[in-house]
Parts: C-alpha cells; structure tokens; sequence
C-alpha cells in the first residue's frame, strides 16, 4: 500500500522530491523505500544504509499522465526509485536524506523515520497458549485464527491516577494479527462514562499501524477516543465496551474443486470483542481554594481589555476577558465583574473558540462585559479575579485583571435643559444601599483616661446626703430665727404705729397753736410717713407715694383712701415750701388724723 | 518630704501615661497593617496596666478580627462598663453578637429591660454624681418653700423640691444597682464553644442545656470550680474555666 505512485500536481518548474517508508516494519521482513521526483532526474545518491541490509534495488521506473479538463491541460510526470531493505535489529533508526540531480542541480529528499519492530515471539505464546500444537499461524483453522490473542481490543487510559477535574484520554484499540478483519459492525456497546464529563475526539478514517505488543506484531487501529473530566474524587470505574467485528476465516470444510482451493473458502464470522474495564483513581483538588475559585483545573491565561475609560454617560463600556489555555475548559464559571453603584451591567456575553485535542479542550473563552453608567463621575472597577487550580504545579493559581478607573462626562444634552436633551436625567432620590456589614474601625482618638471601674470608699457614700441634710436643717434653723425676730420688730412697729402718730399729731397741734409753720409740717409730714412705715412694714428707703399706692391697693383699701393718702402726703410736702395759712394748716391736721383713723379702721 | 514623694508619684503617672499612649498608637498601627497578633498583645498591656474603654474597644475589633467571638464580646462588654456611652462600642458588641450561635430571646417585661437599659447608659460616677446634686437641689427647694414668703416662688419651690429628690431617688439607686453589678461582677461570657449546664455542680450531673461561646450569662452563685449561671429562663451549674467574667 505504501507504494502508491503519487499524482503530483505541482508545476513543471517545482521539483518535489520525497521519500517514503512504513513507519513501522519487523525484523527480518523485506520493506520498500522508495524515492518520488516529479521531474525527469539523474544520478541518484541514496544515503548508507547502516541499519538495514540492502536486498534489492534501486529500481527505476516513471510514469506521466497528461489531462485535459475544461480546456486546462494538466500534465504529470514521477519517477520513482525503489529500494528493497530488511532490519537487521530493533530500534528507531533514521535513513538520511539522498539527493538527485535535477537539470544539473542537486535536490535534497526528505530523511525517514523507521520504527522496527521485533520478531513475533511466536513459539513461545504458541507453547502456553495451545501446548504441543507447532501449527504456525498462518496454517491455523478458523477456530483457533480468531481465539483472543489474535484479534482483541485494549483500554488504553492516559493516566489511570488524575486529580478531580483532569483531563485524561480513554481509547479503545483493536489489535489483530494473522486474522482478515473485514469490517466492524454499528453493534458497539461503549459504557456510560459515569462520573466524567465526556469530549470525544473526532475520528476520521480508520488507520492501521503496525504495533508491537506482549511480545508479538500487530496491526492496530484505534476504534473510539475520548477525553474524560472526572467530576468527583475516588475510584471511578469505566465498564467494559464491547465491539463486534466480522471477519473473514477461511473454512475448513474439504475442498470441492480446484478453484476452491486456488481462491481459497472463506466465511464471514461475527466476533464479540469485549475491551475490559479499567479503574481510575481521582484525587480530589487540595483544600486552600481560593475565593475566586471558578472551578477551572488546567493551564490558563487571561487576557482582559477594555473598550475605553473616558466616556460620556448612558454610553456603553465593555470589559473583555479572554481566558486561553487547555483543561476543563467547558466547566469554567463566568467570573463576575463588580460594577460600582450607578452602573446598569448586562448579562455577559461569553464566545467559545474550542477545539478537542488528545491533551484535552483547549481554546479560548471570551467573555464580554456590558455596562452602562447613568451618573458622571470617576469610578473604580474592582478588579476582576479568576482563579484555577494549575495542573502541572499542582496548585492553585489567581489571574486578575488590573483596577480599572473610569472617568464618565456628563452625556450631551444632559447639561442642557432636561426637556432638550435626549438624556433623561434621574431626579428620583436614593435611599443609601448598605452594600456590607463590619464592625466599625478601631478608636484612633488619642486616649482618654477612663474613671476607676468602681466608687471607691463606697461605705461612705451616705455623707454626702447626710452632710447636706446637716447644713439645710442648720440653715433653716438659722434662717427661721432671723425671719422671726424680722416679723416680731415689723409687729411691734405695727402696733406702735398710731401711738407714734397721735404722739407727732399732738407736737403738730402744739406747733400749730404756737404757729411754728415748719415745725408743724414737719411733724405732720413724719407722722404720716411714719405711719405709713410702720403699719405697711415698709422699710424707709423704700417709701415713696407710688410704692405706697400699690401696696395699699394689694392690700384692698378703697380707691378713694388711697387718692386721700396721696393728697396728704403731697399737701405736706408742699404746704411746707408755700405760704399758708392757719386755716390751711388746721385742714391738712384734720385730714391727717382723719386719714390715720381711716386706715386704722381698715385693719390692715 | 511628703511633697516630694507626691510629685515622684505624679511625674511617674505622667510617663505611664506617655508610655501608653505610644503602646497604643504602635498597636494601631499594627491593627491597621492586619497585624492583629501583635496588635492585640500591645492592648492587653495597656489594659494589664491601667484598664481603659478605648483599648478595650480596640482590643475587641482586633479579636473579631482573629476570629475570636467571645473575647471580642468580652472586651466590648468591659469598654461599655468603663464608658456606657460609647456608640462604637454598643455597636460593634450588637454586630458581634449577632454572630453568635445563641439566640436569648428578651424574657423580661419591656419596663424591667428599659429600667435596665436606662441604667446602663449612665456609668456609676455620672449616676452618683446626679444623684447627690439632685439631692442639694432638693434641699434648696425646700428651704425656699419653708422661707420665702412669696407665693410664686414658694410653688415653684415645692415641685422643684419633690421632683429633684425623686430623681435623686432613682439616680441613687441606679448607682447602687450598678455598683453591686460590678463589685460582685456577676456577668460573664461563655468562652468556650460549647458547654452543657449540669444540674448540679458535679460532672456527674444531668446535661441540661447546652450554651455555645459568647453567650451572656448571669452567675448565681459558685461553688468550687462550679458556677450556677441563668441563661434566659435555664438555670444551671457550669464550670468556672468556660466562663469569664465581665
């Protein structure tokens, strides 16, 4: 199959030179390598084959085709040379490069990498699997062609010991040697992968390579792959798959003609093949996540960006996050953005760009953050934090986008009139959000002296109501006496009073007969006032007309008494600096006396 | 020689107090930079020395910060007591102790919780200090209203007189009510996680209810290492060592 001529469709003036060899041969198997120019060449030098014995060649052959489609001619033209080699060993060896000339100019081939296989261990399996039978392989009936070590599938696990959360491939490969495998039918029975997030791999066309295993060669091609993401810790079992093969075994029954026995009998026979199950041990992700922590196990970065810091208000500004790398990739949790108060944020817009590879998901995830601020101003946006548990270093790692600070303008028209602008400007008020509680901050005041927890010498407390107590009562005593004594002296001069006046009267009168002028006033003006002292408990410096009037006028006295008292008193006072007469004097005594009389009736 | 031995005794309360004073802005400082270890050991030496609201209170906030309840409780207890009118302090002790796993429903009548609450705003010295001027109040009153020989005044007097003793009346037996509280310090805080109160002061004993750390209890009375203490509505005796008194 490998010598397939190529059809190359390069130009005429591009010289293509390559050299091709299975990838893997056996020791002691003859293989071709042969060497493809697309132009007519000369003088080949092929490299020293030191590994593999030369058994033939080269052999030169060519082959040209010319085409026309549509008008196009299209020509083509190799030519080949073909080497026969055998291995001598086993091992990787590499066969160099060999040049051609080509219109006099030397042209390089590509070198080949050559994996070589050992022999089949044939007699020994033959011995312990069916001992005394010396049937080769190629000889066994279909009985024993198609037993388990000739055709049969393996699980192949990755890593069988993963963290929760890692990435690990499953594949089934069916091994078959000695036995034709004509097709594999749709009858597949593959396990449920119970415990894993499951991303199968796609798979193109279905390739055989020769592999060596337990000791034999063997064709392989792998059936079905898929990455698992165990989603819990412990030992998750993967049942057993099953794949049906149909092949074709030659039949045993006697032969019925010639042609039988030249084209060979052959029978189609399905075949079960049962992949066994395998264990795979989670180890749980290690305690210490971080706050942040969005579930992400693998290997990532983050790329964040945003649209602008300095807009105008009610305009848009978008934060981009793009987190690259491999892992769970389809389990990471959108993180959040923490827009300041006075933001309308909107449900991110998240874009994945990933694609399946044998390691795992890898690709990128973009997130795109809308928001837009109502109010200008200058904003802080937190920063962002994404965080994931590093599958090669084994710990947790933390990317986080810078802080970014925004500076929003008032929105045209906003600043205008409201009913111009476009913008509608909030008015409405806003109670303050409690965005958190904490206790509140330490006291950095400087430090006050605080007063002794307890009342010292609290036994003695009662001295302070007692000694108080003391000094009222004392006062008291005091205080009453004084007052007493006052009242007692104001008694006396009460009832003196009109003795005391009869007595300056009868010196008026005397005064009057004698018609000593001043005298006589003056008595009459004592009297009077003497009197009014007296009977009102008055004290001197405080005696005048008006203080008498009203006190009098407290005290009930008739209206009439009281213009009489003001009559007299001013009579005196001014009858003394006048010229008089006896008569005048004779009145103002008459009216005094009366007035004395009067008051006294009143009992003030 | 006596006034020598004043002013020795004064300059030395001088630097104590200088002394403090730096302790405490370092350990501010150490709170502020979230050195709370170090911060906390710089208040208990100021307290060790002379206990003060403020350190007490700031030495509460660096306990919360700690991760311990019931020492933060305790220390913002203690500042309350030493200043009953702090806001900060009443406010971190409610945020603290709405933190707390027990939940101590009010069991007693609204008046008795508002008495309690009146008394509690005031400290001693402020009470005793209101009570006494209230009393002299009184008394001036009364000798007016013995004395004076205006009617007005003598009015006036009367209901100056009865008013401000019967103020001094309730201020004096705030202060009373508050000096017996804090001599016998009969108010503690559950500092251990969990307790189980037993009936009786011995291990032995039935479990009867189960208090976790923070909580606020009332001691009773203590025998040996045992406390009879009332939470709410239970009674019973708990160890000394789960409790610390205010």
């Amino acid at each position: 199959m490998f010598l397939i001529g190529i059809a190359l469709s390069a130009f005429a003036d591009e010289v293509v030179f390559r050299a091709q060899a299975p990838s893997q041969v056996v020791v002691g198997r003859p293989f071709q390598l042969t060497y493809s120019v697309n132009q007519r060449s000369r003088d080949l030098r092929a490299p020293e084959f030191t590994d593999f014995d030369l058994l033939a060649g080269p052999y030169t052959s060519t082959s040209s085709s010319t085409s026309f489609v549509n008008g196009h001619r299209t020509s083509s033209f190799t030519q080949t040379y073909t080497f026969t080699l055998m291995a001598q060993r086993a091992g990787t060896f590499t066969i160099g490069p060999a040049t051609v000339k080509v219109d006099g100019d030397n042209v390089q081939s590509n070198g080949v990498r050559i994996q070589v296989l050992p022999e089949d261990e044939q007699p020994t399996q033959q011995s312990t699997s069916q001992p005394g039978n010396s049937r080769t392989s190629s000889q066994s009936g279909s009985s024993e062609q198609v037993n388990s070590e000739n055709i049969f599938v393996r699980t192949i696990a990755s890593k069988t010991r993963v963290q929760e959360q890692e990435a690990l491939m499953v594949s089934y490969k069916l091994y078959f040697a000695n036995v034709d495998v004509a097709q594999l039918t749709n009858n597949t029975k593959l396990p449920e992968f119970t415990g894993f997030l499951k991303q199968e791999l796609e798979q193109g066309e279905i390739q055989t390579e020769l592999e060596h295993y337990n000791g034999r060669n063997y064709q392989t091609a792998v059936l079905y792959r898929t990455i698992l993401y165990p989603q819990h810790s412990g030992d998750i079992n993967i049942d057993p798959a099953k794949f049906e093969a149909v092949l074709r075994v030659q039949t045993q029954q006697r032969m019925r003609s010639i042609f039988d026995d030249f084209f060979g009998t052959y029978t189609n026979v399905t075949k079960m093949l049962t992949a066994p199950g395998v264990t795979i041990h989670v180890a749980p992700l290690p305690s210490g996540k971080p706050a942040g922590f969005s579930g992400g196990v693998g290997k990532f970065t983050l790329t964040p960006s945003i649209s602008q810091t300095e807009l105008q208000a009610n305009e848009a500004v978008t934060i981009k996050l793009d987190i690259t790398g491999a892992g769970n990739m389809k389990l990471l949790k959108t993180p959040a953005v923490d827009w300041p108060e006075g933001f309308e944020p909107y449900d991110p817009k998240v874009t994945n760009n990933f694609s399946t590879t044998t390691a795992g998901l890898s690709g990128t995830k973009s997130i795109e953050y809308l928001a837009i601020p109502r109010n200008p101003g200058d904003y802080t946006i937190p920063a962002v934090t994404f965080s994931y548990f590093d599958i090669e270093d084994k710990a947790y790692r933390t990317l986080s986008t810078p802080e970014y600070t925004i500076h929003v303008k008032r929105g045209a028209g906003a600043s205008e009139k409201g009913e111009e602008g476009t913008v509608v400007r909030y008015t409405q008020k806003e109670d303050i959000k409690q965005l958190g509680t904490d206790i509140r901050y330490i006291d950095t005041r400087p430090m006050k002296k605080s007063a002794a927890h307890t009342v010292q010498h609290a036994d003695l407390i009662w001295l302070w109501y007692v000694l108080p107590l003391i000094i009222a009562v004392l006062l008291l005593i005091v205080l009453r006496k004084q007052i007493q004594e006052a009242a007692d002296i104001n008694r006396m001069r009460y009832k003196r009073a009109n003795k005391v006046a009869q007595k300056r009267l009868k010196a008026a009168a005397a005064a009057m007969k004698a018609n000593q002028k001043d005298t006589f006033y003056a008595a009459i003006e004592q009297a009077a006032w003497t009197y009014l002292s007296d009977r009102l408990s008055i004290p001197t410096a405080e005696l005048n007309k008006d203080n008498i009037a009203a006190i009098l006028a407290q005290k009930g006295v008739n209206e009439a008494l009281i213009a009489e008292v003001k009559n007299v008193l001013s009579t005196a006072e001014f009858a003394r600096y006048a010229p008089t007469t006896d008569h005048a004097m004779n009145d103002l005594y008459t009216a005094t006396t009366n007035l004395i009389n009067n008051l006294e009736d009143q009992k003030i | 020689m006596k006034k020598i031995f004043v002013i020795c005794n004064l300059l030395l309360f001088i630097c104590h107090w200088t002394f403090a004073q730096s302790d405490f802005d370092a350990a501010n400082a150490a709170y502020a930079e979230g050195r709370y270890d170090e911060a906390a050991a710089l208040y208990q030496a100021i307290i060790d020395e002379q206990p003060n609201a403020q350190v007490y209170y700031n030495l509460g906030n660096t306990r919360y910060k700690q991760g311990e309840l019931a020492q933060a409780i305790l220390s913002y207890e203690r500042a309350l007591r030493l200043r009953p009118n702090y806001p900060d302090a009443k406010y971190n002790l409610a945020f603290a102790q709405s933190k707390i796993t027990d939940n101590i429903p009010e069991q007693d009548f609204f008046l008795s919780a508002w008495t309690r609450g009146l008394r509690n705003s005031l400290s001693e010295h402020s009470w005793l200090a209101m009570s006494i001027s209230l009393f002299i109040l009184g008394l001036v009153g009364i000798l007016l209203f013995l004395l004076s020989r205006m009617l007005w005044l003598r009015k006036t007097a009367f209901h100056l007189a009865w008013v401000a003793l019967l103020f001094s009346l309730v201020a004096g037996l705030n202060a009373g009510s508050l000096h017996r509280r804090d001599a016998q310090r009969n108010e503690a805080i559950i500092v251990q996680g969990i307790v189980n109160a037993k009936s009786a002061p011995d291990r032995s004993g039935t479990d009867l209810f189960t208090v976790h750390e923070g909580t606020k209890v009332s001691i009773r009375e203590t025998i040996g290492e045992w406390a009879n203490v009332r939470v709410g509505q239970n009674e019973g005796w708990i160890r000394l060592t789960c409790l610390e008194r205010i």
